[in-house]
């Protein structure tokens, strides 16, 4: 009895700074943004005027804000499908087959992960200038027999050029995770199945997919969520303001026009829709769970 | 042993949380307190040696150009008055001081121009949260025996930059100045035998004339720049008053001939703009774009005279030479330049506010004014321009050569949901004019009834 309640308060004390923090830090700003989205304010200003629903109803019907909205879900779906798609690939190449300087690949797909964004921005300046000597444009002009220049960072182009980029970004980080997850799965359930007479893609859709599948889930649901942190990121960064802005970019903007509650309600948006959409995704992705 | 164990971790808890939770309140702060003695509850309303003042500046190219400048100047202001100071030198100022002033944590003095994408200027004119410094103009410059006004270039103050609610009382003090126009390669010009322009017929006949050689007429490094280009557009297409008008958003300025005149030059030019200009049009590519002037890409861009320091590294083609010219006027209209201004202000929220106006006025004196110049800053001091070298005395000679000088912006708003700042509906959208997404009809539009709104949330004193 006296030994579980010892038991039971050393507990409460492990967890409290971790709960103390995280509420502080996290739970109190989340509930704050809600809050001001009912007020407005500038940034600076030390009195605010309570606006009620105002800020919300004006949000919907403004095209910048719902034209950031369809840019925000164009990159979440394509940047998803296509890095979901080189990562799984590869990394299936990589753990299954035999290839000369596996850890070299491992190596080169995961350093964009580790370079910050502004380096980032910088490599893909030059590798998208516009005129001939970008890399790009360099690459096709040697391709094509003629002068080929496409304005990469313009319209149309532009959301295309930060697809480019995040997808070539992303890829090495989960590639290297479903790697580890892949490594896991025993050999000797792929040397019965080619016993049995299945091929490479028959093993990969029937044994290496379901055994990862979880992996995949919770990657899903992460990425989703930090691809709307990134495409701020990368638009902030790479292209110039109002060319191709995404949720953030724009709340990000309103607070730079002295709006500071309009900003907040287009947070309580962005929050929400992120919170639905993984919920979502959890949702459509659940499966029976497969042991190994 | 047990006990000993709690009290352990209890001890290392509270330790943890005490540290975490100290610092964030704290900002990064290893010199002293302010001494807290410019609040109102100072008996003395000028105490000489008061505690050290607070001062935020932007690092801009000129102190690029004479690294330490500011430290100097800072140095020189404690010999003279005794009072220590604080500098704060930042690239991204807002995003240094922002944080801390919405604490309630503000500087004494702040050096940042009107007219920068985070707004920060912009929000405290909104808010009605800057000092009225009216009285520093007749103050005594600190160490001299002239006054502030004395001093000061007639013209300079009493515009919607340094005035903004238009009520005759200025809050934010005129600093560095500088022309701003087109530049252009003066040695290219030479070499082909070209005129520089003086009016825009000209212009297009040139821009004919270069595109056979493969030359654009026209760049421009980002859409930011158009905050100098455009009005002095219109001022040298519709003179002063029709200038005002469309400064205040008078209602049916866009619709009079004059602003059809400008909407058309505009327009025009951008199918005179160098087709790579808008894909390189932002933050980390616009070096790009003043690139191509150095290759003789393209004729002209509008920029100021710090673009020298600025592209000061750049490679160039042969016999480059800068040159700079005011905006040819229209059919009526005169030749006319920008005078770009940076602001020196103080938040009313600052505690050493007297000492502020102290340091402000400290601007004006020969030996800042001598310190700054090392950096190819000017401030609107008379005789300024007498020292003045090589590109920097061109430049700021081009108001004796007959340019009209362009002060004065859009005036303030009230922030309203959805209207966008004056960036954003009068210049961002030029990009989409020129690679051809957005037609001068749209733009023009865009701009009417946004201008209403802009019209309706004027912010008057």
């Amino acid at each position: 009895m006296r030994s579980s309640k010892n038991r039971s308060r050393f507990l409460i004390l492990c967890t409290a700074p971790a709960v103390i923090l995280y509420f502080v830090f996290m739970i109190l700003p989340t509930l704050n943004v809600f809050r001001m989205s009912l007020f407005e304010r500038g940034a600076y200003s030390p009195t605010e005027t309570f606006v009620g629903m105002a800020n919300f109803k004006v949000l919907i019907k403004d095209v910048k804000f719902i034209t950031s909205m369809q840019n925000t879900i164009l990159l979440i779906v394509t940047v998803t499908v296509i890095t979901f798609f080189f990562a799984i690939v590869f990394a299936a190449i990589l753990t299954r087959e035999k290839i000369k300087g596996q850890n070299f690949f491992r190596i080169v797909f995961y350093i964009p992960n580790i370079l910050s964004i502004v380096v980032i921005a910088g490599i893909f300046s030059a590798i998208y200038k516009p005129d001939t000597t970008g890399m790009l444009n360099n690459i096709f002009t040697f391709f094509a027999g003629r002068n080929i220049e496409i304005l990469w960072k313009s319209q149309p182009m532009v959301i295309v050029s930060i697809i480019i980029a995040m997808v070539w970004q992303a890829i090495g980080y989960y590639m290297v995770m479903y790697m580890a997850s892949m490594a896991a799965v025993p050999a000797s359930l792929y040397e019965s199945a080619g016993l049995d007479g299945a091929g490479r893609l028959t093993q990969f859709f029937q044994i290496t997919l379901p055994l990862i599948w979880t992996n995949i889930r919770t990657t899903l649901t992460f990425f989703i969520i930090s691809t709307i942190n990134m495409a701020f990121l990368f638009v902030k960064s790479m292209v110039a303001p109002g060319m191709s802005d995404v949720g953030l970019s724009f709340m990000y903007a309103q607070k730079d026009a002295g709006l500071y509650g309009y900003s907040m309600a287009a947070g309580v948006v962005i929050f929400l829709f992120s919170f639905l959409l993984s919920a979502l995704v959890n949702r459509v992705t659940e499966r029976e769970v497969l042991e190994m | 042993m047990k006990k000993f164990l709690c009290l352990l971790l209890t001890l290392a808890i509270a330790l943890s949380l005490a540290a975490c939770g100290g610092a964030p309140q704290t900002p990064p702060a290893q010199t002293p307190p302010p001494a807290d003695s410019g609040s109102q509850d100072t008996p003395d309303p000028a105490p000489a040696p008061a505690g050290p003042i607070k001062v935020a500046a932007l690092s801009s190219g000129y102190e690029t150009a004479y690294p330490g400048m500011w430290q100097e100047v800072c140095a020189a202001f404690t010999a003279e008055t005794g009072v220590e100071v604080e500098l704060t030198l930042e690239k991204n100022l807002e995003d240094v001081i922002g944080p801390s002033m919405q604490g309630g944590d503000y500087p004494d003095v702040v050096l940042c121009a009107t007219g920068r994408e985070k707004g920060l200027t912009e929000q405290f004119i909104k808010d009605k949260l800057i000092a009225d410094i009216t009285d520093v103009l007749t103050m005594t410059v600190p160490g001299e025996s002239a006054s502030v006004d004395s001093k000061l270039v007639p013209g300079f103050v009493g515009t919607n930059i340094t005035d903004p609610y238009g009520d005759g009382k200025t809050y934010l003090a005129p600093m560095f100045y500088s022309p701003c126009g087109l530049f252009y390669n003066a040695g290219l010009f030479a070499e082909k035998g070209w005129d520089v322009p003086t009016t825009w017929d000209e212009m297009w006949e040139l821009g004919e004339k270069a595109k056979a050689e493969d030359i654009a007429l026209f760049t421009y490094p980002t859409t930011g720049y158009f905050d100098t280009f455009f009005p002095t557009l219109l001022y040298s297409v519709g003179g002063p008053d029709f200038f005002n008008k469309a400064m205040n958003y008078a209602e049916g300025v866009w619709d009079t001939d004059e602003a059809k005149q400008c909407f058309d030059v505009m327009s025009k030019l951008a199918g005179y703009t160098a087709k790579v200009t808008p894909a390189q049009a932002n933050d980390q590519d616009f070096t790009q774009n003043q690139q191509l002037i150095l290759d003789n890409k393209a004729l002209f861009m509008p920029n100021g005279t710090w673009i020298v320091g600025e592209m000061a590294d750049a490679p160039r083609a042969d016999g480059f030479e800068w040159g700079m010219c005011a905006l040819p006027g229209g059919a009526s209209g005169t030749s006319a330049s920008y005078c770009w201004l940076e602001q020196i202000w103080i938040p009313s929220g600052a505690s050493n506010i007297d000492t502020g106006k102290q340091f402000i006025a400290f601007m004006y004196s020969d030996k800042a004014a001598e310190i700054f110049a090392k950096g190819g800053a000017a401030q609107p001091i008379t005789g300024i321009t007498d020292g003045m070298e090589g590109d920097n005395k061109m430049f700021y000679s081009i108001y004796d050569n007959g340019a009209s000088a362009v002060m004065g912006g859009f005036a303030a708003y009230a922030s309203v949901p959805g209207l966008g700042s004056v960036r954003e509906v009068f210049f961002d959208p030029f990009n989409n004019l020129v690679s051809g997404s957005l037609t001068q009809d749209q733009w023009v539009d865009n701009i009417r009834t946004s201008s209403d709104t802009m019209r309706e949330n004027l912010i008057v004193s």
